[in-house]
């Protein structure tokens, strides 16, 4: 820096006319050249950059400076700066290369400061601990991010520390943890304190879980307690502009789906609503379906829980009822015959679910009789997961049938459902018709 | 519970990008395959804009890489759907256990839950046999008794423990076979997420295989295509090419031809400019010398009309001095005659005087002197009857000796012509010698009588005929009752009151007497010219009555009268009078006031021509000629005279002259 000046300044001497050192420095130097002197503008706008935690200056310059600028900002500025500031695309991927390493832009809308910004308060809410973090932790970082965050995955989220003796006592009971009356301090993150300040959320995931504890493995690391349902229930109700909603693996059951159901009735702009690997059973169910019909939700996603038939028959009542619904999963339930009948005869008379998955739910030929009735009057289903269930033989048969009939079914699962090879191979002649069929209804259509 | 949902979670976390869910899947090959058909749409589109020509071709080309790359599309897609079911086949599988394990699990807890009831119940039935044992002890006083009561109820205690025990130990083996089952089922998930992963992978780079494959086929297609239509193009463009070639070089050959004819023009052109321009310049060379020898010529003539001028300007100075001389010369000689004009006045009063007085002697003169005249006239009668009378005798006596001279003159002649010529004589006609006396006086009617004639009407015809030849007598004399109806106003007024009792001819006739008399006719020519110069000026005046003047030569006078009109009357009368009338009126004046010889001269003299030219003028000139021819004669005749004594004078100088030579021959010859 201090030789660039020198000879810069004995540049400016040398414009000045002085002649004799001009000679004299090209003596001392002789790979030294007026292109290696930098520009006094290339100097100022290092200096910028130097100095740009305590004086940030990037509007006021030229378009070609600006970007001379962002390219050499270092990602280690404070966010207190940078976050209102800068919108440029590079740094942020910068910061989130320096970060984090390879990422994929696509799951973030192809916006690299969205996906800083998301993670970022990802890791701050999943490295949260309750009682011992503060939360203007959280706070502080809110009103820099709160523009950008729109879509929230939280992976993980860690339980307070306690005492051992605590500690040891809540290893012992198992189905304790189940009440959620361990006291305070088994609470997680409260989300109350978060989702109403993110005006563009539209996405949350939750698990209430610790990720990687390894042999520290405790029962309560894995807990959901009622008071941590009850604020993130007031949370979702809080936060109107959320579209999808997942709580995966957190052990919800009846008691908590209805908590957090009794607060998304009437929900403005959810659409999507996923349960999956949770204790749902028959009382969770008629709470979501009582849910189905007072929001506008297209999908739901209640695999892996414990609804039986009751429970199957209050979502398929609903179902009966619905408009908006366009995809069901209720894989690996125990909704069996009765179910499987009663969503049959819901089928007949909707007319907007697309898809229906109804794989490992223990359906056996009745339950086929009535879907192929069902397949026969329905003209919206598309696709069709029937696989896990003892069909036998004779449900084959039945469903070959059924598909005779229809022409808007694209997909049909039905392994290990013990069909017939022929009645299998009729299925999918029949798919593979209608699927071309579509395909010439839908081409049209795209060239138009 | 939990080994199932971490399994189901992990598979869930595997499963979530490369295979999808069904509905999933078929969204993205729909959307592909949007994506496709929009693409092979714009490049169609974009090929059809590029040339409309070679369209059929190009559908028809584009349709076999539809094909191709529908073909390709088919088999990605079975190929995916191949490989989601190899995929999914794992999940299903694992679906499957876990819904057995899970039917397992509950026929276990059924049987369990039975197990256990009935443990419960044996036990309880031990433990009220237990109890009811308690009584019994109770009862039993001895201590014996009571050891062995306590002996068999710690026994019996021993058994329910035991069989709890037992129960315990079946239980907890079974939480351990649970356990282990877990574990194994761990373990298998853990396969089962390898050989997931693997099948994946696999997927994953077989489908990359095959679409890097199709991506190549479709690619290979798409060039070949391009090569096609490239090659196509090519030729096209190339044909055109040399067509666009061949046009520019004959449109250039045809320019080149053009411009040589142009050049040629232009030569042409330029040398008959360059000759007019020479022919130009020659005639505008010799021009400009004319010019100049024009301005050379009037220069010299301006240089001459300079000096002329100054001399000219120099005499007229000289004049005007000579003039200003004169005009006071003729000043003075203006003052001298108004002098002399004074006196002149002067004198002209006194003569005024004298003649008047002189006047009146003159006067006095005259009236004597007509007196005189009367007298003289008296006297001039008488002595024109002794005039007449002397005339006579002097006539008689002349014409005789003409007659006399005329013999003679015959006479000569005669023999001038028989004696002389040798010709025979004829005498000439010679009427005038029976006549004898003076010429008979022929005496002119008047306008008056010819008037009273033509209206006596037609008694007497052929004398007039010749004067007249033109004009019949008719129409003259309707002519002249209309000028006696209708110039009345010339008569004077007492005499038509003094006619009034007459006759109606006698009136007209008097009528137009008065009226000649005004208008100054006076021979019966002059009437017949009225009458005829009426006529003209009738047919001058409107040509309409020309037909009518040829046929109303024998018509009624009523014609006559509507041929000249009344009002042109005057007029015609007007003409008539300013034409004729005027240098007659003078004429005949003098010989009225004259009046008293009527005799008229003019035969005299052509009788006495007559008489003198009895001898003819050729018979003059034949005398003359034969004068000329005798003096002539007789000169010659003369001449020979002298010419004869001129020969007799030579003859004899000859004569002395020989003498001499042959004196002088003689003498030189010694």
């Amino acid at each position: 820096m201090s030789r660039s000046q020198s000879s810069q300044r004995s540049g400016v001497m040398n414009s000045a006319s002085d002649g004799q050192k001009r000679r004299s420095i090209i003596a001392e130097d002789h790979e030294w050249s007026l292109a290696l002197v930098p520009l006094l503008t290339t100097l100022c706008l290092q200096h910028i950059i130097k100095h740009f935690e305590e004086k940030p200056i990037l509007h006021e310059l030229q378009p070609s400076f600006k970007t001379y600028v962002l390219q050499r900002l270092p990602a280690s500025l404070p966010l207190t700066i940078t976050a209102n500031l800068i919108s440029d695309e590079s740094y942020w991927k910068r910061c989130c290369e320096a970060r984090w390493g390879l990422a994929d832009i696509s799951t973030y809308d192809n916006s690299w400061k969205q996906m800083f910004f998301e993670r970022h308060l990802q890791s701050i809410i999943e490295l949260f601990i309750p009682d011992t973090t503060d939360t203007k932790t959280v706070l502080d970082v809110l009103p820099l991010c709160q523009n950008y965050v729109k879509q929230l995955r939280v992976s993980q989220l860690l339980p307070p520390i306690k005492e051992p003796s605590r500690f040891d006592e809540d290893d012992g009971s198992e189905s304790a943890s189940d009440m959620g009356s361990d006291g305070p301090s088994m609470d997680h993150f409260d989300f109350r304190m978060l989702l109403d300040k993110l005006p563009n959320l539209k996405e949350l995931s939750v698990v209430y879980c610790v990720k990687g504890c390894g042999m520290n493995f405790e029962w309560n690391l894995f807990e959901f307690t009622f008071r941590d349902c009850e604020s993130l229930a007031k949370a979702l109700n809080s936060c109107k502009t959320l579209q999808v909603f997942r709580i995966h693996r957190s052990k919800v059951d009846d008691e908590k789906c209805c908590v957090i159901v009794n607060h998304l009735l009437d929900h403005p702009s959810l659409q999507e609503l996923d349960f999956s690997h949770n204790h749902i059973s028959d009382r969770g169910a008629r709470a979501i379906a009582k849910l189905l019909n007072r929001s506008q939700l297209k999908t739901l996603i209640v695999c892996n829980n414990q609804i039986r038939g009751a429970g199957a028959q209050a979502l398929a009542h609903a179902l009966a009822k619905n408009n908006t619904l366009t995809s069901l999963n209720l894989r690996l339930n125990r909704i069996a015959d009765e179910g499987g009948q009663a969503l049959a005869q819901a089928l007949i008379k909707n007319k907007t679910l697309v898809n229906l998955h109804l794989g490992g739910n223990n359906m056996t030929e009745p339950a086929a009789v009535a879907l192929s009735q069902a397949l026969v009057e329905n003209c919206a289903l598309k696709s069709l997961n029937l696989c896990n269930n003892r069909l036998g033989a004779d449900g084959g048969k039945v469903l070959e049938e059924g598909m005779t009939h229809n022409c808007t079914l694209v997909e049909c699962d039905i392994r290990l459902t013990d069909v017939d090879q022929d009645s299998e191979y009729s299925i999918c002649q029949a798919l593979h018709a209608n699927q071309i069929k579509t395909k010439h209804n839908h081409d049209p259509s795209a060239k138009v | 519970m939990h080994q199932t949902e971490a399994f189901a979670a992990g598979e869930e976390a595997e499963e979530l990008r490369p295979s999808v869910e069904s509905d999933k899947k078929e969204e993205r090959i729909l959307a592909r395959r949007l994506r496709l058909a929009a693409r092979k749409e714009a490049q169609t589109k974009q090929r059809l804009g590029e040339d409309d020509l070679g369209k059929e071709d190009v559908k028809e080309e584009t349709r076999k890489s539809q094909k191709e790359v529908e073909h390709r599309e088919r088999r990605m897609a079975k190929l995916k759907s191949d490989g989601l079911e190899l995929v999914t086949n794992i999940q299903v599988a694992a679906d499957a256990r876990e819904s057995d394990r899970r039917t397992e699990l509950e026929e276990g807890h059924r049987l369990r839950r039975e197990k256990l009831e009935n443990e419960a119940k044996s036990s309880q039935e031990k433990f009220e046999e237990i109890n009811r044992k308690w009584t019994d002890a109770k009862m039993k006083q001895t201590p014996l008794d009571l050891r062995d009561a306590l002996s068999s109820q710690q026994q019996l205690c021993e058994q329910i423990i035991a069989d709890k025990n037992k129960l315990i130990s079946e239980l907890q083996q079974e939480l351990k076979a649970s356990d282990d089952r877990y574990v194994k089922d761990l373990k298998r998930q853990a396969k089962d997420i390898d050989l997931l992963v693997e099948r994946m992978e696999e997927q994953i780079s077989t489908l990359k295989k095959s679409y890097r494959e199709d991506l190549h086929q479709i690619e290979n297609s798409l060039d070949e295509e391009r090569r096609t239509l490239l090659t196509k193009h090519k030729k096209k463009w190339e044909h055109e090419r040399k067509d666009r070639n061949e046009k520019e070089l004959k449109n250039m050959m045809q320019s080149l031809s053009v411009m040589e004819e142009y050049a040629d023009l232009l030569q042409k052109l330029r040398v008959q400019t360059a000759e007019e321009y020479n022919i130009d310049k020659i005639r505008m060379d010799t021009e400009v010398q004319k010019l100049r020898m024009k301005v050379q010529q009037t220069k010299f003539n301006c240089h001459m009309n300079e000096e002329k001028l100054d001399y000219k300007y120099e005499v007229l100075k000289k004049k005007e001095e000579e003039n200003a001389i004169i005009k006071s010369q003729l000043k003075r000689k203006i003052i001298r005659m108004q002098d002399v004009l004074n006196n002149l006045k002067s004198k002209l009063t006194k003569q005024e005087k004298q003649s008047k007085a002189g006047n009146q002697s003159l006067s006095n003169d005259y009236t004597r002197i007509s007196q005189q005249y009367k007298d003289m006239q008296k006297k001039a009668r008488h002595f024109a009857a002794l005039d007449a009378e002397r005339l006579e005798k002097l006539w008689l006596m002349c014409e005789d000796e003409a007659k006399a001279l005329t013999h003679r003159a015959l006479e000569t002649d005669r023999v001038i012509h028989e004696q002389q010529l040798g010709l025979e004589w004829a005498s000439p006609p010679l009427p005038f010698m029976e006549r004898s006396g003076a010429v008979q006086q022929k005496t002119f009617r008047t306008a008056t009588q010819a008037a009273a004639d033509t209206l006596k009407g037609e008694p007497e015809g052929g004398l007039d005929e010749d004067t007249a030849a033109g004009l019949n007598k008719r129409t003259v004399k309707s002519i002249l009752e209309l000028l006696c109806d209708e110039m009345g106003f010339l008569v004077e007024s007492k005499l038509l009151m003094l006619l009034s009792p007459l006759e109606k001819n006698e009136q007209s006739l008097i009528k137009l007497d008065a009226i000649f008399s005004a208008i100054g006719i006076e021979s019966e020519k002059d009437v017949y010219k009225m009458a005829e110069f009426f006529m003209n000026y009738r047919q001058h005046e409107s040509k309409y009555t020309k037909d009518e003047t040829a046929n109303g030569q024998g018509e009624s006078a009523e014609e006559l009268s509507n041929l000249i009109h009344t009002e042109d009357l005057l007029a015609a009368l007007k003409d008539f009078t300013a034409q004729f009338c005027r240098q007659d009126v003078h004429a005949s004046h003098k010989s009225s006031i004259l009046g008293l010889d009527m005799r008229d001269d003019s035969e005299d003299a052509a009788y006495w021509e007559s008489i003198a030219n009895v001898m003819p003028e050729s018979k003059l000139k034949l005398w003359d000629a034969l004068d000329t021819a005798l003096n002539k004669y007789h000169a010659v005749l003369t001449e020979r005279t002298e010419l004869l004594m001129e020969t007799q004078n030579i003859q004899q100088q000859n004569s002395e002259l020989r003498q001499l030579l042959h004196l002088y021959t003689t003498s030189k010859a010694q």
